[in-house]
């Protein structure tokens, strides 16, 4: 099976499963909660102004025709009338997108730059104190529980020396025209440092550990053996030979990193309050909005496979010995 | 019997497969911290009732002795005098009083400042009078009584073993005191005897004017006059002023007038000659009676009351005390109101009481921290159970047979891996209501792809193994096959994702519970941060958040270092010690 084919049938896979997470939530919802207007309709409203809001969101119809209607305007970017806003639902939640991405990127790419050379540094130093000390500081990274280390971050710098912001994007109040408006501003950075750092940390520990494994690997290659025969100095196999064939792994997992982050660190946005997708869904569970938190669900579910599959083709890209099968024979 | 060993054969490599897991932990350098610290929190989980001091949802109340001075007709701010709370005071002389609480407490107050002063018991003293500065009793619970010669405290001899509530000296050689059961015991100036008494019921307190006359007042409305050695009963200006609410206290003045007063607001009055109902402007609990003048007399109760009586009724004062108060004497126009000061202990910084701090509704963090174990291990290993058996079946299932079966598994597993955890958790607490099962069913659905994807691949590639294929030339059975010769070579990796599922189940359930959407009457160190979250206190309340956080962060290192130790076990290149040559390579 060859390159092309494989991703033709990976993306194809992809929409499938998307198309039945999709599916499956839609009924869920519509057959666990009978009536959706319940959250909408006031007591004391009459019947007929109780079917006219059943109408506007159109939920007068069978359940087959909503849904393939709900399919039709999914992907058209069109995910439906929010309960709590009152408003369409895309505007809201691709605003809501990029100010997560806005917030996982930099943390990411801070976590993805250091990891890989501590692992790098931990490999080297195989069997000291140094490597005893990091594996254990990277563990205690990946274990504290990061909406913990937030809530210490805000303590410590936000209240205690109060250098920095709590909370929020920006100050308020402040006026900005559009999303870059708002961003390219002293003022965002200064709100992002916290919660940036905070996720950073606790993703730097995974690359660390990650690198650390595979360099032990490669360390037991034969091209290395090689290496050390031509009298190559150790700093030059570690970082030019070894790290540049270790990084794989590591590579991938930053892909599949990305996917999650959309949703995965709902809590650090709950903590510092920042009005990313991850707020904005335990918002809608909050006041029974769910054709919100089906659409930050999707976008969310959405994101995670597009890097799975990013992560995938990234593996092939960089490993030329990855076969393309046919999976499971 | 032959049947017997063969069975035994089939379980042998199963408990072989079992032990090594075990071995490498305790082998290797991390794995063997982990492991003990593992146990720890095991054994905090364990033993979490015993270890918790206080009832985790209790509000924790704190008690202080605190007194009012009254000076001139003016009450002054209420101070903290002691730890302990002060049930009785007596003024010796303008400028000089003492108060008596629990635990045998003692203050002395010279005019500028309270001193505690030693005392010869520990029991709860309950009530006091002095006939001079020189000589004073006090009495308390299980009949002690304590007398006084002007520098200290001695115990006397108690012909009781009830408690006694008040006390009364007049005279040097005459003095009364009253306790439960209606037991009443006179001095006579060199010991004290018991009464024969007119009454069954606990009394409360006793006031005195010379040697000859006194009005004892207890449960149920008591009042007995005492009048030239006998004890009569009072006589009430109407048949419906007597009452049957408890009379907490009773003061006389040789001016003929006098009050008692009790539980729900009761006041009643003295006239001299009969005893008859106040209008009060209180319904709680008075505890206390002060006299100034015929125009002028006070009365204390709990939580800050102080009622004033201006000759002709009685109105309440707007101090601005909080605290109750259990005891007044008024003398010359000079006098305190002692009591206690049992206010919720919010927020309270770590001691020796609450290990950890309290909450801001005073609730004790440490014994929340030790129940919160529970829930995490509970959740934790539940889940991880549930993942890695699902796992392991599907592992086995789709490694062996592939084909159809592997393609639909598989399948299923990459859905699986579209789902985000904490919002697809998110989205079951909106469909169900917020409970700890929920959370396990959330984690436990999302966490078994990985496990099933890692044991089939282990699975596939044992197929091809050669013992496989000589016992399926030997005629065996795919359940067979499966059970004693796959089944147990996958064991260690099974193990292995063991531990790794409960970390992560563990921080899982963390996380959840910190946003809310674990059960609400649950401890778990997510819901005590969640607590403190939504308090608003935990900006400045780092007892309340550190622990919590300090315990997930340590189990969850403890199962990622036996991971670790049981990853050697599965990767042998992972093996070895300080050699980068790659002298042990082999595959």
């Amino acid at each position: 099976m060859g390159k092309k084919e494989f991703i033709i049938r990976r993306l194809l896979q992809m929409i499938i499963t998307f198309l039945i997470i999709l599916t499956g939530l839609f009924f869920v919802f519509r057959l666990t909660l009978p009536d959706p207007t319940a959250a909408l309709v006031m007591e004391g409203l009459s019947a007929e102004a109780q079917a006219m809001v059943r109408a506007r969101f159109g939920l007068d119809r069978p359940l087959w025709q909503q849904y393939f209607i709900y399919l039709g305007n999914f992907f058209q970017g069109e995910f439906g009338m929010s309960f709590h806003y009152r408003s369409a639902i895309a505007p809201i939640v691709w605003e809501k997108l990029l100010n997560t991405l806005v917030l996982m990127f930099p943390a990411i790419i801070i976590s993805y730059s250091i990891g890989p050379l501590l692992g790098v540094i931990l490999s080297w130093r195989r069997g000291t104190r140094v490597e005893f000390g990091g594996i254990v500081g990277g563990l205690f990274l990946r274990s504290a529980p990061v909406f913990w280390t937030g809530m210490i971050f805000i303590m410590l710098f936000g209240i205690w020396l109060g250098v920095f912001p709590t909370s929020g994007m920006r100050t308020l109040p402040y006026e900005a025209v559009g999303f870059w408006d708002k961003i390219l501003t002293l003022d965002f950075l200064w709100h992002l440092i916290l919660p940036a750092f905070t996720i950073a940390i606790y993703y730097v520990g995974l690359p660390m550990l990650i690198m650390r494994n595979t360099m032990l690997e490669v360390m037991g290659e034969d091209f290395i053996e090689l290496c050390q025969a031509k009298g190559l100095s150790e700093r030059a196999i570690m970082y030019k030979h070894a790290a540049r064939n270790a990084l794989l792994p590591v590579v991938t997992q930053a892909a599949i990193t990305v996917g999650l982050a959309v949703g995965g660190q709902v809590v650090v946005e709950v903590v510092f309050s920042w009005p990313g997708l991850g707020r904005e869904i335990i918002q809608s569970v909050r006041t029974s909005d769910f054709p919100m938190a089906q659409a930050c669900f999707m976008l969310m579910a959405g994101m995670v496979m597009v890097m799975n599959f990013f992560a995938d083709l990234l593996y092939g890209y960089l490993d030329p010995r990855v076969v393309y099968q046919k999976g499971g024979k | 019997m032959a049947q017997e060993t063969s069975r035994w054969k089939q379980y042998k490599p199963y408990i072989q497969s079992m032990k090594a897991p075990f071995k490498a932990i305790w082998a290797d350098p991390l794995g063997r911290p982990g492991s003990i610290l593992f146990l720890v929190i095991l054994f905090v989980a364990i033993f979490a009732p015993v270890l918790a001091t206080h009832d985790p949802h209790e509000m924790n109340e704190r008690v202080e002795g605190t007194a009012a001075s009254f000076i001139e007709g003016q009450w002054e701010r209420m101070r903290v005098i002691g730890d302990k709370p002060l049930n009785a005071t007596a003024v010796v002389s303008p400028g000089e009083s003492f108060a008596v609480g629990r635990e045998g407490t003692i203050l002395h107050y010279d005019g500028t400042a309270w001193v505690e002063q030693e005392s010869p018991v520990d029991t709860s003293l309950l009530g006091l009078d002095f006939f001079s500065p020189d000589f004073g009793f006090a009495v308390g619970e299980k009949g002690v009584i304590l007398s006084y010669d002007g520098t200290s405290w001695e115990k006397v001899e108690s012909p009781v073993e009830i408690n006694l509530n008040g006390v009364a000296l007049p005279a040097e050689d005459k003095g009364l005191a009253v306790g439960d059961d209606g037991t009443i015991l006179a001095w006579d100036g060199a010991s004290w005897t018991i009464l024969d008494s007119p009454a069954t019921r606990n009394l409360k307190a006793i006031s005195m004017i010379g040697p000859d006359f006194g009005v004892i007042v207890g449960d149920r409305g008591t009042i007995i006059h005492y009048e030239d050695g006998e004890f009569v009963d009072p006589s009430y200006r109407t048949f419906m002023d007597g009452t049957f609410r408890r009379l907490n206290a009773v003061a006389i003045s040789e001016e003929g007038y006098g009050f008692a007063t009790g539980e729900r607001g009761e006041i009643l009055g003295y006239d001299g000659e009969d005893w008859y109902n106040m209008t009060s402007p209180e319904s709680r609990e008075l505890t206390g009676v002060g006299l100034v003048s015929p125009d002028e007399a006070y009365i204390v109760g709990i939580r800050g009351i102080v009622l004033q009586y201006d000759g002709e009724s009685w109105t309440r004062l707007s101090l601005g005390y909080h605290r109750s108060f259990r005891g007044l004497d008024i003398s010359e126009g000079y006098g305190f109101g002692v009591g206690t000061d049992p206010y919720i202990n919010e927020l309270a910084r770590p001691s020796r009481d609450h290990l950890f701090g309290t909450t801001h509704l005073g609730r004790d963090i440490w014994s929340q921290v030790m129940y919160g174990s529970r829930t995490a291990l509970m959740v934790g290993i539940i889940t991880a159970l549930i993942v890695n058996i699902i796992g392991v079946v599907i592992g086995l299932t789709s490694g062996y047979f592939r084909g159809r079966v592997d393609n639909i598994l598989m399948r299923i597993v990459d859905i699986m891996y579209g789902l985000p955890l904490e919002p697809f958790a998110i989205i079951l607490v909106l469909i169900f209501r917020p409970s700890l099962w929920i959370i396990i069913l959330a984690i436990g659905l999302l966490t078994w792809r990985t496990n099933a994807r890692i044991i089939r691949s282990q699975v596939l590639s044992l197929v091809e193994r050669p013992f496989i294929k000589a016992a399926r030339v030997a005629g065996a059975s795919d359940l067979r096959i499966i059970l004693v010769h796959i089944a147990p070579n996958v064991l260690p990796l099974a193990f292995l994702q063991l531990a790794v599922a409960i970390g992560y189940a563990i921080t899982a359930e963390a996380t959840l519970s910190f946003l809310g959407l674990g059960p609400p009457r649950l401890y778990s160190w997510g819901t005590i941060l969640h607590a403190a979250r939504l308090s608003g206190a935990w900006r400045t309340a780092w007892w309340w958040i550190i622990p919590p956080g300090v315990f997930i962060s340590f189990t969850v290192v403890s199962v990622f270092l036996i991971s670790r130790s049981l990853e050697v076990l599965t990767n042998p290149r992972l093996r070895g010690g300080n050699t980068r040559a790659p002298g042990s390579k082999k595959s």
